[in-house]
């Protein structure tokens, strides 16, 4: 499989000035300013195939939307390379802009007043798509997104969720290779979300077109990445299969359960480490071989009315890489 | 050479096709807010009439001003109102927006099309309403000074047109050279005061400036050039060296311009989150 996507050392420190608060700091800035530098990376390295869907996890301010940024040429890196589909992104070679596209879930790219069948339109003329392919590539995503009945309520009165699925749908027009997506599903609510995801990993799927996702909603990684990327303050600090990930650090598994009626004995502990206990309900963690065993010894040993078996979280294995 | 020339052309027939759709797309935008439209006309007849009123009365005392006759004046008065006009059918309320774009961010999106950042600006506000009745008026007035002209032939329409085409390179350059600086400043308000006082001015004819004034307005801050030279060329006042001297300053400004506005936008460190 061809490289798609291929970083080295790549830096980035922004510079900005220091303000002091209140009117006499805002006059003494124009004759002295303090240069304050914040390094956003740090020499980061990856390399990504063709047809991928990955990941970059991470919390926020760590570098993964400037990263996607340099990717797409729409900022210059301090230092360092970066090659996609052979080219340097912040040229900004109309022949790499005709091949990927950026969607990110806090901008509106559509026009606002118009409906988004509008800004399809456009788009058809700025990416010089000829009629057939955009007649097909749009029948296509109105199938997929489901959007038959939106394409002419102008953007503003559209929810989020319908908004994104527009959003993806102008980005994916013109049959872009590469796709950077930052915070795809951001307020958007539960079932949006899930829907979002499905859509995503079905058009990666169809299409193999490579799809670097950041997030820091850890359901988005784990329902579509094989392979995810974390970062934190600037610097790579996993990348790797998910499933290694829960692996190497989420060898445990949750317990909730309820007790039918007040249970007040301390014998808890012997069926895990007990993370919260609240009245009638109560967390359990176990590590996760022994799992059958310990649910099996709970329903027989305790009054239960309701049990459930969950993951750890990537959020609370994210955390743990990070505090070491 | 053959090759350069089938790129150019290429190149400028796609801007204009593109020109086109997103006319039709601004003006579908613009009919949202109609009530809007008439209101601005209203204002702009009121400020032209305003002007001509002033130049009236001052005709009173005196017969010319720095050579030029009221009817003359009339014509340059009307020529701003044209080029006005004609920037804001272009790139002027680009710029006008372009700092909001800037401290939202939303600038991230004119990165990332296969388009000229400073074109798919330009193109996306193009604006039929902000300056309608002042053109409507320019035209008016145009028309009726060059009725009350006596040395006035037909060679002279298609040369102004071209010198308008000029004074809108210039003024394109001229903004693009002072809105380079909102890469590094973020708020473009005062940017744009600027501007808006470098259009002001040149409804004065450039040959009121004299010696150091008439080589800085006419280079640096070319004030003296953008109305002055196309209502010249019309008129019949005009020199072969200054009309020259004007089409080198369009060119210069446009370049320079362009060449600066590329390499500021290296700077655009857009909005995270």
């Amino acid at each position: 499989m061809s490289t798609s996507i291929q970083v080295k050392n790549l830096s980035k420190t922004y510079e900005y000035f220091k303000k002091e608060a209140g009117l006499t700091g805002s006059l003494k800035s124009l004759f002295w300013r303090e240069k304050l530098y914040n390094e956003a990376l740090k020499g980061i390295s990856f390399k990504i195939d063709e047809g991928e869907l990955i990941g970059f996890l991470g919390p926020n301010g760590a570098g993964k939307t400037t990263t996607l940024k340099i990717l797409s040429g729409i900022l210059y890196p301090t230092s360092g390379e970066a090659v996609v589909l052979g080219y340097v992104p912040w040229k900004r070679s109309p022949e790499y802009q005709r091949q990927f596209s950026i969607v990110m879930g806090q901008k509106n790219q559509l026009w606002w007043d118009l409906p988004a069948q509008e800004s399809f339109q456009l788009n058809k003329e700025i990416y010089e798509i000829d009629t057939k392919t955009y007649r097909n590539n749009l029948d296509e995503l109105i199938e997929l997104f489901e959007i038959k009945d939106i394409l002419d309520i102008p953007v503003r009165k559209l929810s989020m969720g319908q908004r994104m699925k527009c959003e993806l749908s102008a980005a994916l027009l013109h049959s872009p290779r590469v796709l950077f997506l930052d915070e795809p599903t951001i307020g958007l609510d539960i079932i949006s979300q899930e829907k979002i995801r499905h859509y995503l990993s079905e058009y990666n799927k169809i299409k193999k077109t490579t799809v670097l996702l950041t997030s820091h909603y850890m359901r988005d990684v784990e329902r579509l990445c094989g392979r995810v990327i974390v970062i934190n303050n600037g610097i790579i600090v996993y990348d790797g299969s998910v499933q290694d990930l829960m692996n190497t650090y989420g060898k445990h598994k949750i317990i909730r359960l309820r007790f039918s009626k007040e249970y007040t004995e301390n014998g808890l502990a012997k069926y895990g480490e007990i993370l919260e206990r609240d009245g009638l309900c109560v967390v359990l963690k176990t590590g996760k071989e022994d799992i059958a065993a310990s649910t099996a010894r709970i329903l027989n040993e305790l009054p239960v009315e309701d049990l459930s078996v969950e993951e750890i979280e990537i959020e609370e294995v994210i955390k743990k890489i990070f505090t070491g | 050479m053959k090759q350069l020339a089938y790129n150019i052309f290429r190149k400028i027939k796609r801007y204009l096709h593109l020109y086109r759709v997103f006319l039709s797309q601004n003006l579908k935008e613009d009919m949202i807010y109609r009530s809007n439209f008439i209101t601005l006309a209203v204002m702009d007849i009121g400020f032209v009439s305003v002007s001509v009123i002033l130049f009236k009365i001052i005709f009173t005392h005196v017969t010319s001003i720095a050579g030029w006759t009221f009817h003359q004046s009339v014509i340059l008065i009307g020529s701003v109102g044209i080029i006005r006009e004609m920037a804001y059918l272009t790139f002027r309320r680009g710029f006008l927006e372009l700092g909001n774009h800037i401290r939202k961010g939303t600038f991230d999106t004119f990165m990332v099309r296969p388009m000229a950042p400073n074109i798919h600006l330009a193109f996306r506000h193009i604006s039929i309403s902000e300056s309608f009745g002042e053109a409507i008026t320019g035209v008016v007035l145009v028309i009726y000074g060059i009725l009350h002209l006596n040395n006035w032939t037909w060679v002279s329409i298609p040369l102004y047109i071209i010198f308008l085409l000029n004074s809108l390179f210039v003024y394109y350059g001229f903004s693009l050279l002072i809105n380079s600086i909102v890469f590094w400043v973020i708020k473009t308000q005062e940017l744009n005061t600027i501007v808006y006082f470098f259009m002001e001015t040149s409804r004065y004819p450039g040959d009121i400036y004299r010696g150091v004034g008439k080589f800085i307005f006419t280079f640096i801050i070319p004030i003296g050039i953008i109305a002055t030279v196309p209502a010249s060329v019309l008129t019949g006042r005009t020199s072969w060296s200054s009309a020259l001297i004007a089409l080198f300053v369009g060119i210069s400004f446009l370049t320079t311009g362009i060449l600066v506005w590329r390499k500021s936008i290296e700077h655009y460190s857009s909005a995270s989150g």
